[in-house]
């Protein structure tokens, strides 16, 4: 029985997960990035083994991804988001065409070819506007955590518009609202709503087709959700609860697998 | 048995020749400018200087000046010197790098420029027109705008014997009898018909040997990388155009190159896969941005920046000695439009150089202070995937300011671009085996 280990270092959250050879996932574990990424890659992959019930001498190949993937000391091989995101991705949903991954930084959409290689892809520019960031900026300039983004907009009753996606500029937009009595699940709304025109318009840059699967950390917020859906006018698949966030660690532990078939498959032509 | 030992004489030479003519270049200057001699202000596209030189200006590239503080990481302390001084963030960081160049009274990293006596210039980039008018205001000298008429359409180019072009033709020569008048009374000068033939002949020699080190860079393994080495012909080619010293360094180019050529010696050990560049080279990161495609085995054979930032010479178009004024109308014209025609027509360009150089994709790098160049290449590159599946990748950043150059962001980029790349050669390879 053979393992391997894939880990997503991301800006935001690093996370790990482990795959049996026949696709199982047996171990995943998710810690906040911090700044000492080569430590917290060691952290999420020791955890993730124990989760599993297993030790690193049974993981037998280790492919890290995400943007701290360079600091992963013990990888095999690097590669990245937009790589390990389309193999985890069309693992969980074979028809995948399109993708949307919301992170804490970046969001990234792609479009996929045959045998889940990426034709073409775009990323958000050099700045947080429409992603994580700006959500979480917003909700904290509330006086809100991260985890309190989706319990408050699920009370909204109506998103308020929100003219702009930039992180930094998002406090004085908020003080307007709030200035003018609007309730704070109403803004959260419309900060959502400001997200998807952002990622919609991204993926309409890669020439979106259905299906769509959407992943990254801020799926996670169910509106985020039910906002695209309506807005593309379809339905989408969004892997289930945590799992969304560990899309691509886990397509990287895919990659693994694939990688180690392909060792296998030389070696045996290297002896016959 | 191949023969396998390289020789070091001809092997570099091109590089080690460049920077050595490039500090003699700054030594003149600065000698110049001790001596308040005023120099010929001109720009790359299109900067007469096979004209300029017969009357004894030192000539000055501000352009080259300008990218030479961001290769040396110092562009910041001008910039924010020229943004203190009232400009804006979003003009163009030549200019602004320029413009604290002269409020320094001339002092660069690499010498002291002496003051315009004169600015020449063309419409190539609409910059330059603004541009001159502020040496106009600080120094109260001439400026002379040549308007060289650019194509009509994308491959709608015309050539001896069309009436447009001949109208183009004598519009542009017009121009330049206006222009030599106006030589001879700011440099005290009498135009000398003969020495300017000499000079043409130099640029001869240069356009027909630029021509052909172009070209050798479509051998397989490639030899020069356009990005980084390429950036070096191309300052002696503006710099020293004209000039017996030009000419002769780039007959020599020609020989180092067909020599690495005929013994398959490639600027990378394992060349992967063979890029274009489209675009300005990322300046305050020169070297890293290169490393960050060599490292993956990916070359730069060609770009649009050595067709346009050699102001179009590299078409090699020859002088005709017999008729200098005539036939520099003609050069001038032909040069500038096809120096335009990379920077506003490129789908018909690109596929050709994607075919000539066998090339495996091309990539765009727009920058944040050049409208000129950047405007429309996301609109471009549409049109050229229309036409054909090129692989292509779109990354942005600056060729002066590093505020704006977030080499995380680009190194993903260029990694995901690079296992696009991958995953499409193993794909051709299972289709067609």
């Amino acid at each position: 029985m053979s393992y391997t280990v894939g880990i997503d270092v991301g800006s935001t959250y690093t996370k790990a997960v482990i795959l049996r050879h026949d696709q199982a996932i047996v171990g995943r574990t998710m810690l906040p990035t911090g700044f000492k990424l080569t430590e917290i890659a060691e952290r999420v992959q020791q955890d993730a083994l124990a989760d599993a019930g297993l030790t690193p001498d049974d993981a037998v190949y280790v492919v890290a991804t995400g943007f701290g993937r360079h600091q992963v000391s013990n990888a095999d091989v690097k590669v990245t988001d937009i790589t390990a995101a389309a193999r985890g991705t069309t693992l969980l949903f074979p028809g995948t065409q399109t993708i949307l991954d919301v992170g804490g930084q970046t969001m990234k959409a792609s479009r996929l070819g045959d045998g889940a290689k990426v034709k073409s892809f775009r990323l958000n520019d050099k700045c947080a506007a429409g992603t994580g960031a700006f959500l979480e900026k917003t909700a904290r300039y509330m006086g809100y955590s991260t985890e309190e983004i989706g319990p408050l907009v699920a009370t909204s009753k109506e998103a308020i518009t929100i003219s702009g996606v930039c992180a930094v500029f998002a406090e004085s937009e908020v003080i307007n609202h709030l200035s003018q009595g609007v309730a704070p699940a109403d803004i959260m709304h419309g900060a959502i709503v400001s997200l998807v025109g952002r990622s919609v318009q991204l993926m309409k840059r890669v020439r979106m087709e259905p299906e769509f699967t959407l992943i990254g950390g801020i799926l996670r917020f169910r509106r985020m959700v039910d906002v695209i859906r309506k807005e593309l006018g379809t339905d989408v698949n969004v892997p289930e609860g945590d799992l969304v966030q560990f899309t691509s660690a886990l397509g990287a532990a895919v990659l693994g697998h694939r990688r180690l078939a392909q060792l296998a498959a030389k070696g045996s032509e290297a002896a016959s | 048995m191949a023969d396998l030992t390289t020789d070091t004489t001809i092997v570099g030479r091109g590089n080690k020749d460049g920077a050595r003519l490039f500090r003699e270049w700054f030594d003149g200057l600065t000698q110049a400018a001790a001596e308040e001699r005023g120099g010929a202000y001109v720009f790359v596209m299109g900067s007469l200087v096979e004209l300029l030189r017969t009357f004894d200006l030192p000539i000055v590239f501000p352009e080259i000046n300008s990218l030479q503080t961001a290769v040396r990481r110092v562009a910041h302390e001008y910039l924010n010197e020229a943004e203190d001084y009232g400009y804006s963030p979003d003009i163009c960081g030549y200019v602004k790098a320029d413009v604290a160049t002269q409020l320094r009274g001339g002092e660069l990293p690499m010498g002291r420029i002496p003051k315009p006596a004169i600015a020449v210039y063309t419409n190539a980039c609409n910059t330059y027109i603004k541009w001159a008018e502020i040496w106009e205001r600080m120094y109260h000298v001439p400026t002379f705008t040549l308007d060289v008429p650019g194509t009509r359409g994308e491959g709608a180019q015309t050539w001896r014997g069309h009436p447009d072009f001949e109208n183009d033709c004598r519009y542009v020569q017009a121009q330049l009898q206006e222009l030599i008048p106006l030589l001879e009374t700011v440099t005290g000068i009498a135009f000398d018909i003969d020495r300017l033939r000499e000079s043409m002949r130099e640029a001869n020699t240069m356009s027909r040997a630029w021509k052909r080190v172009l070209e050798l860079n479509q051998a397989r393994p490639s030899v020069f990388n356009a990005l980084t080495d390429g950036t070096i012909f191309l300052g002696v080619a503006n710099g020293f155009r004209g000039s017996p010293e030009g000419a002769r360094y780039f007959e020599d180019l020609v020989e180092e190159m067909e020599y690495k050529s005929a013994n398959g010696i490639g600027t990378l050990t394992d060349e992967q896969y063979r890029l274009i560049f489209v675009g300005v080279p990322c300046y305050p990161i020169f070297r890293r941005f290169s490393e960050m495609f060599t490292e993956l085995g990916g070359n730069f054979v060609t770009s649009t920046y050595l067709r346009f930032a050699s102001g179009g010479t590299s078409w090699g178009f020859e002088y005709d000695l017999d008729h200098p004024i005539e036939s520099l109308a003609e050069g001038v014209l032909i040069s500038v439009r096809d120096a335009m025609d990379n920077m506003f027509f490129q789908t018909g360009i690109l596929l050709e150089m994607f075919d000539t150089f066998r090339a495996d994709g091309i990539v765009y790098h727009p920058i944040k202070s050049c409208r000129t160049v950047s405007t429309g290449l996301a609109d471009n590159r549409r049109a050229l995937m229309k036409e054909r599946d090129v692989p292509s990748l779109f990354i942005e950043s600056d060729m002066m300011d590093r505020r704006v150059v977030s080499e995380a962001q680009l190194k993903n980029r260029i990694d995901a671009f690079f296992e696009g790349l991958a995953a499409r050669r193993q794909q051709a390879a299972i289709r067609d085996p």
